[in-house]
């Protein structure tokens, strides 16, 4: 984990001011973000502990703990309690697991604080680790594992079914929420032991944000403080480092075998990049250009939808970015010492699906070939320079980049970094970037289809994939249609698996 | 070290702002409004956003407007071809301009609406004023980017059919409705989107009917000056000309018996319950419909009875909720749930129908019906916290009852409902004549 700071700063708005907030002597880290204009507060807690440090086996236990915490008793108050207390203030709580952080966050009004302030504290300090709650938290995750991710969205799936190719040896396999098995073998007794080992002062770092009054910054570092004291048998959370993953061998491909279905398509491998590095923002830059998310300018949504129709969009990702579907920019609090650069081809027709393929690997190989051009290097420069804005426009965003910022140890926050290294950047460093850490030749590709088996020797013969269009279409796109079909995609017969929907995410 | 509770006391001495929920209006800000010679309507709502604003452009069409045989699906498909571009702005150019702003810009369509909403940096609300105006009198596409975007529009059918509560939906739409447009979903009967791309010519008439003045209201928030914000408005949509055309969507005749569906999901799923009342429109004055909101959180949210048995003491369900629909025109009160035991299936059920005769035959607790009047309210101010959030809350209720004074009557209405109120909504709706229930199966 990255080093901390003794006391935290933040940028009180991405328009770029900076203020310290010392938190003073003999007081552990916090996080400051004062808005007095906001008639909310929103209060947070960021535990150094993730799915990574799932044992194994116990794939899942991170998740559940988590959950114990935001959707359970406490030892004050029944969850039934819980809920009845926080009704008539609309107020509430609730946890983001990621791989290698946990955030616990609530939201209230001012007007309604000090009823809110304990129970968002007791849901941190005081788990019940209630049986029943245990129960329905777990049957809930199974359910989510064995239904809806393997069967409600096959794009979900798709990256899911990436994510595990990728990083397949290393804790950043398996889903945060863990896997069948690993969540049949969970006990009421490994949360708690969990919570125990992981949800110590050391691990936790609290963060408050909004129209809160500063008296009310004591009590808060407090109630982290103790959290140490509060148990029995503490033990050093193990470290875990970074995955490593395994060298990519040319092109390799996970066939989600899945009955009837569309086909939903993700490619990626891991790059050498994170937040806050100076190639970071060169790349991003280029990302954007290439496959901004949910934006018609992104390049690759031109090529295969704007153009040709074939589905309804397609981006690329330099950092995670879950439930892509349903957010339009980046959510906070996800940070990875490890991250992949991706594509998402959305759902298409099985008969289209080599070809769209093809299509999102040439338009990248260019992108390495070439690089950008002065143009599109401006526009999205241009771009970029206000899309930032909508990243974070209220307290809770905020308060969540500044808690990222403390993970990568970014200390002039990255979105201020980034504005900054904007108008700086230059062509030159982003074709380098791009050199450095896109390549075309060692992909992992997932791809979920009713038609595994013809996909497969599609994909080990490189068949050529010519298209037809229901109606006209330009001479200029029919001519490149012609290049996209045949372009060499080798994929060798051992490098192509294929699993059974019904058995992904098992263990 | 000051204590905690000090803390507490301070701040709540802090707390009086502009946003304090006993607030006479519960809208915390301004709000400007005209209308112009040729009927569009203009909301501006100044609020202070560090130099961003939102620019909305809600029409009041949705799928309820899509009244011809074999045209599902067509308001939404529309809103794909309002970004394939003008004479003077091309689908390139309107494209490199939103890109140079920055701009989060979208579009989404429903059952009464569609909108089209442009988050960007107030310096940049002129040159939004003049792209958005233009599109919506001058709109010409090509028949091949009208055929292409059918593509589009079916890969986005497809991203959604796997949803079990997708095709669950549609089935329940199409059970309950035999007449009405709410019969169909919003994206659409799969027939319907196969043929969209042979309706170019009515692609064209779709546009001279409901994209007019009369039927689109600007709802603008943010950094601005209202005054300068109106001129600009009313310099560019001054000229466009009335001439909306309702469409002719047929009254849903009296429900007069129970209806039943099932859906056999391909995938694996968990049993899902969907029961669906009958209910009156929006309408904020109306204390029975305003009262149905109350009843859905009394007898059916996470605080209710029914809730605690089902979801935390016996688990036999995932979850539970209920909502009455927000619509135009008279539409659904929803109770939907996911049964863990598909052997519980009907044991649920019945649950619910205990839960409702309960209600329709006592009183609702005053206390947890005060309680909920003032989670809503509170729910509601903190929603408006950045100009997106406000419109996208704004939206419907300016959509379906043409402004925004139905946000001060709605709450008006609320404040004085009373268990005899709440009562009163549960025998008028909760009918079990007036009902549709669909499950939907997984394979096993």
């Amino acid at each position: 984990m990255l080093k901390m700071k003794r006391f935290a700063i933040l940028a009180l708005a991405v328009s770029l001011l900076f203020s310290c907030v010392p938190a003073g002597p003999d007081r552990g880290d916090i996080v400051l973000l004062p808005v007095e204009s906001d008639p909310t507060v929103t209060m947070q807690v960021w535990f150094k502990v993730g799915a990574e440090d799932d044992p194994v086996g116990k794939e899942g236990l991170a998740y559940v703990t988590g959950q114990m915490l935001a959707e359970a008793a406490t030892t004050k108050n029944s969850y039934e309690e819980i809920l009845a207390k926080l009704y008539p203030m609309a107020a509430g709580y609730s946890i983001r697991v990621d791989r290698e952080m946990t955030n616990l966050s609530g939201r209230c009004h001012k007007e309604t604080i000090d009823d809110f302030v304990p129970l968002f504290r007791d849901a941190f300090r005081h788990p019940a680790f209630d049986e029943e709650d245990f129960t329905r938290i777990r049957s809930n995750a199974l359910n989510y594992l064995e239904n809806s991710l393997r069967y409600a969205s096959d794009e979900e799936l798709g990256k899911a079914a990436l994510n595990e190719f990728i990083f397949e040896g290393t804790r950043y396999r398996h889903p945060v929420i863990g896997t069948v098995s690993g969540l049949k073998s969970i006990t009421v007794e490994d949360v708690r032991n969990f919570y125990t080992t992981h949800y110590t002062a050391e691990n936790a770092v609290p963060a408050l944000g909004g129209g809160y009054d500063s008296a009310m910054i004591d009590g808060f570092l407090g109630s982290v403080a103790n959290l140490s004291k509060d148990g029995e048998g503490k033990q050093a959370a193990p470290t875990v480092g970074p995955p490593k993953t395994a060298e990519i061998d040319g092109l390799e491909v996970l066939l989600v075998d899945k009955p009837d279905a569309d086909a939903s398509i993700s490619f990626g491998f891991p790059i050498d990049v994170l937040r806050g590095d100076d190639d970071f923002y060169a790349l991003w830059l280029a990302n954007s250009w290439l496959g901004e998310h949910r934006n018609s300018a992104s390049h690759l949504y031109q090529v295969i939808r704007a153009k040709r129709g074939l589905n309804y969009g397609d981006y690329s990702y330099i950092e995670e970015f879950p439930n892509g579907g349903r957010r339009s920019v980046p959510p906070t609090n996800v940070a990875r010492r490890q991250q992949i650069f991706q594509v998402w081809i959305r759902t298409l027709p099985n008969d289209k699906a080599h070809f769209a393929l093809r299509a999102a690997v040439r338009e990248l190989k260019k992108l390495v070939d070439y690089g950008m051009t002065a143009e599109d290097f401006e526009l999205t420069r241009s771009f970029l320079s206000k899309y930032v804005l909508h990243f974070a426009p209220t307290t809770r965003a905020r308060l969540g980049y500044a808690v990222d910022d403390m993970f990568y140890g970014i200390d002039d926050g990255h979105l201020s970094r980034f504005r900054r290294r904007l108008e700086t950047l230059t062509l030159e460093e982003v074709n380098a970037a791009i050199k450095k850490h896109l390549q075309y030749e060692k992909i992992k590709i997932a791809i979920v289809t009713g038609e595994a088996e013809a996909m497969k020797n599609a994909l080990v013969n490189d068949l050529p994939s010519p298209i037809e269009y229901a109606t006209a279409k330009p001479a200029d796109i029919l001519e490149e249609d012609e290049e996209i079909a045949v372009f060499p995609l080798p994929v060798s017969a051992e490098k192509v698996r294929v699993v059974s929907v019904a058995d992904i995410f098992e263990d | 070290m000051i204590s905690l509770r000090y803390a507490l006391v301070l701040a709540l001495c802090l707390a009086a702002g502009p946003f304090a929920v006993g607030d006479e209006s519960v809208f915390p800000y301004e709000r400007h409004v005209e209308t112009l010679d040729n009927g569009l309507k203009v909301i501006i709502v100044p609020m202070d956003s560090e130099g961003l604003v939102s620019y909305w452009s809600i029409v009041r069409t949705g799928s309820r407007d899509e009244y011809e045989p074999g045209r599902s699906g067509f308001a939404h498909f529309f809103e794909h071809m309002m970004f394939r571009g003008t004479d003077k702005y091309p689908s390139e150019e309107y494209e490199r301009l939103v890109t140079t702003m920055g701009a989060d810009s979208n579009a989404y369509t429903t059952d009464d609406l569609t909108a089209y909403h442009l988050a960007v940096a107030t310096e940049d609300l002129p040159t939004v004023i003049d792209i958005e105006s233009d599109r919506f009198q001058n709109l010409n596409y090509s028949l091949e980017a009208f055929q292409t975007e059918s593509g589009a529009v079916y890969g986005e059918y497809r991203k959604n059919r796997a949803n079990p509560f997708f095709s669950l939906y549609e089935k329940i739409r199409e059970t309950a409705f035999t007449k009405h447009t709410y019969g169909h979903t919003t994206m659409g009967y799969e027939r319907d989107i196969k043929k969209m791309p042979q309706l170019f010519d009515y692609s064209r008439s779709f546009f001279e009917r409901y994209y007019r003045p009369e039927n689109v209201i600007i709802l603008v928030a943010g950094d601005l000056d209202a005054k300068e914000t109106l001129a600009t408005i009313k310099r560019h949509y001054g000229s466009w000309s009335a001439g909306y055309v309702a469409p002719e969507v047929q009254e849903e005749p009296t429900q007069e018996g129970e209806r039943r569906a099932t859906v056999h999901y391909e995938g694996r799923s968990l049993p899902i319950l969907w029961a669906a009342y009958k209910m009156d429109a929006f309408d904020p004055k109306d204390k029975v419909r305003v009262a149905a909101d109350l009843l859905a959180d009394l007898a059916f949210g996470e605080t209710s009875a029914v809730y605690k048995k089902l979801v935390l003491d016996e688990q036999v369900v995932e979850f539970l909720a209920a909502d009455p629909n927000m619509n135009r025109d008279p539409g659904l009160f929803d109770i939907i749930t996911r049964v863990k035991d598909p052997e519980k299936v009907d044991y649920v059920l019945e649950e619910i129908e205990q839960t409702i005769a309960h209600y329709r035959e006592n009183l609702a607790d005053e206390k947890r019906l005060e309680g909920l009047k003032s989670r809503k309210k509170y729910q509601f101010v903190m929603g408006l916290d950045t100009p997106d959030n406000l419109c996208s809350r704004l939206a419907r209720t300016v959509a379906i009852t043409g402004g925004l004074d139905a946000i001060d009557h709605y709450y008006e209405t609320m404040q004085q409902i009373t268990a005899e109120d709440i009562k009163a909504a549960a025998q008028a709706y909760l009918d079990v004549d007036r009902r549709t229930v669909a499950t939907l199966w997984g394979k096993k």
